[in-house]
């Protein structure tokens, strides 16, 4: 049952992906992303991952979305009946091999939930579980290494997304900061 | 599309819409804000709850037009929900050296449970930067098309 979902997950994931590389009218092609990103999504919550899930949905398929949209307002949609993109088949080709060689690298990915992978059996996964709670009184071990013992990053990753609107808003001239 | 001229008259008025978004975005805005307080016990925090809140106001934009949706949410109400989140979260960062702790450590505030406190102010800050950072993207480049496309310089 499990298999069956991830099965029809993954293949519905690949085909939005290669819709997005393919699809011809931007609009479409937009579309295909945001489904692609929602299908992600589930494939998260089903790893167990809900932290990731959430943002992969509201930044991926909501937001980014939105932006996009938002950006091909002003652009013009390519003439022609064609549906798909002609294939470049240079580019196709080092995508093709790029994609061949991390394929090889598959195999060696612990399976899903294997205690004894190098994540869940590390030194610094025990001491994480054992301790999170105790010294931070905060249930969600994600919050409480984002925040608490790696908040300094957090503080980092805060700052990145402040510089990348008062860029947006320093390149678009609302606002004169020089 | 055929949005060329001057005005983003990608702009339809759809009742709908409009009451669709009427019902749903009160709580999407406050699963937003449950996301962001409720990080430190389920999933979520601050980028989560952030975007959601964002989402819930870009919904309006859509529903009801970006210029009336920015008139009724000025933009520097938006620039100082950044500014406050930015200076919360560096806030609690500095203030930890006032009570001779590191930076950061929420533990040297001395309050009973203070670094519960502590991350989830701070996860309430991240939320107000992503929030605002996020609207005013969306609004400027939105915007932008809008006025300005010549090269006027500023």
């Amino acid at each position: 049952m499990q298999l069956l979902l991830y099965g029809v997950l993954l293949t519905f994931v690949v085909f939005a992906a290669l819709a997005v590389a393919f699809l011809r009218d931007i609009l479409s092609a937009i579309i295909a992303f945001a489904g692609f990103s929602f299908g992600v999504a589930i494939v998260y919550i089903l790893l167990r991952a809900p932290d990731v899930a959430l943002t992969e949905a509201a930044v991926g398929a909501g937001v980014t979305t939105v932006l996009f949209l938002l950006a091909i307002v002003r652009t013009v949609r390519p003439g022609g009946d064609r549906l798909f993109e002609r294939v470049a088949w240079g580019p196709a080709i080092i995508a093709t091999g790029l994609v061949g060689v991390l394929l090889t690298t598959v195999r060696s990915l612990p399976t899903i939930g294997d205690p004894n992978s190098p994540v869940a059996s590390s030194e610094i996964t025990r001491y994480y579980l054992e301790n999170a709670y105790p010294q931070t009184d905060v249930e969600n071990v994600v919050t409480a290494i984002l925040a608490a013992y790696r908040g300094f990053d957090t503080l980092g990753e805060a700052a990145v997304v402040l510089a990348a609107g008062l860029a947006v808003l320093v390149v678009l001239r609302k606002e004169v900061y020089v | 599309m055929s949005a060329a001229d001057g005005s983003l008259s990608a702009y339809v008025e759809s009742t709908i819409i409009m009451t669709t978004v009427r019902v749903v975005s009160p709580f999407v805005f406050t699963f937003g804000l449950f996301v962001m307080f409720h990080g430190a016990e389920s999933a979520g925090g601050g980028f989560q709850g952030g975007a959601i809140v964002a989402s819930s106001i870009i919904m309006l934009a859509f529903a009801f037009g970006i210029e009336p949706t920015r008139e009724w949410l000025d933009d520097s109400v938006i620039r100082l929900l950044v500014g406050v989140g930015a200076t919360t979260f560096v806030g609690i960062g500095i203030g930890a050296l006032a009570f001779d702790g590191a930076f950061l450590e929420y533990a040297a505030y001395g309050i009973s449970h203070g670094v519960k406190y502590g991350i989830e102010l701070v996860e309430l800050g991240i939320g107000a930067i992503v929030a605002g950072v996020i609207v005013s993207l969306f609004m400027n480049l939105a915007g932008g098309f809008n006025h300005d496309s010549g090269g006027d310089d500023a």
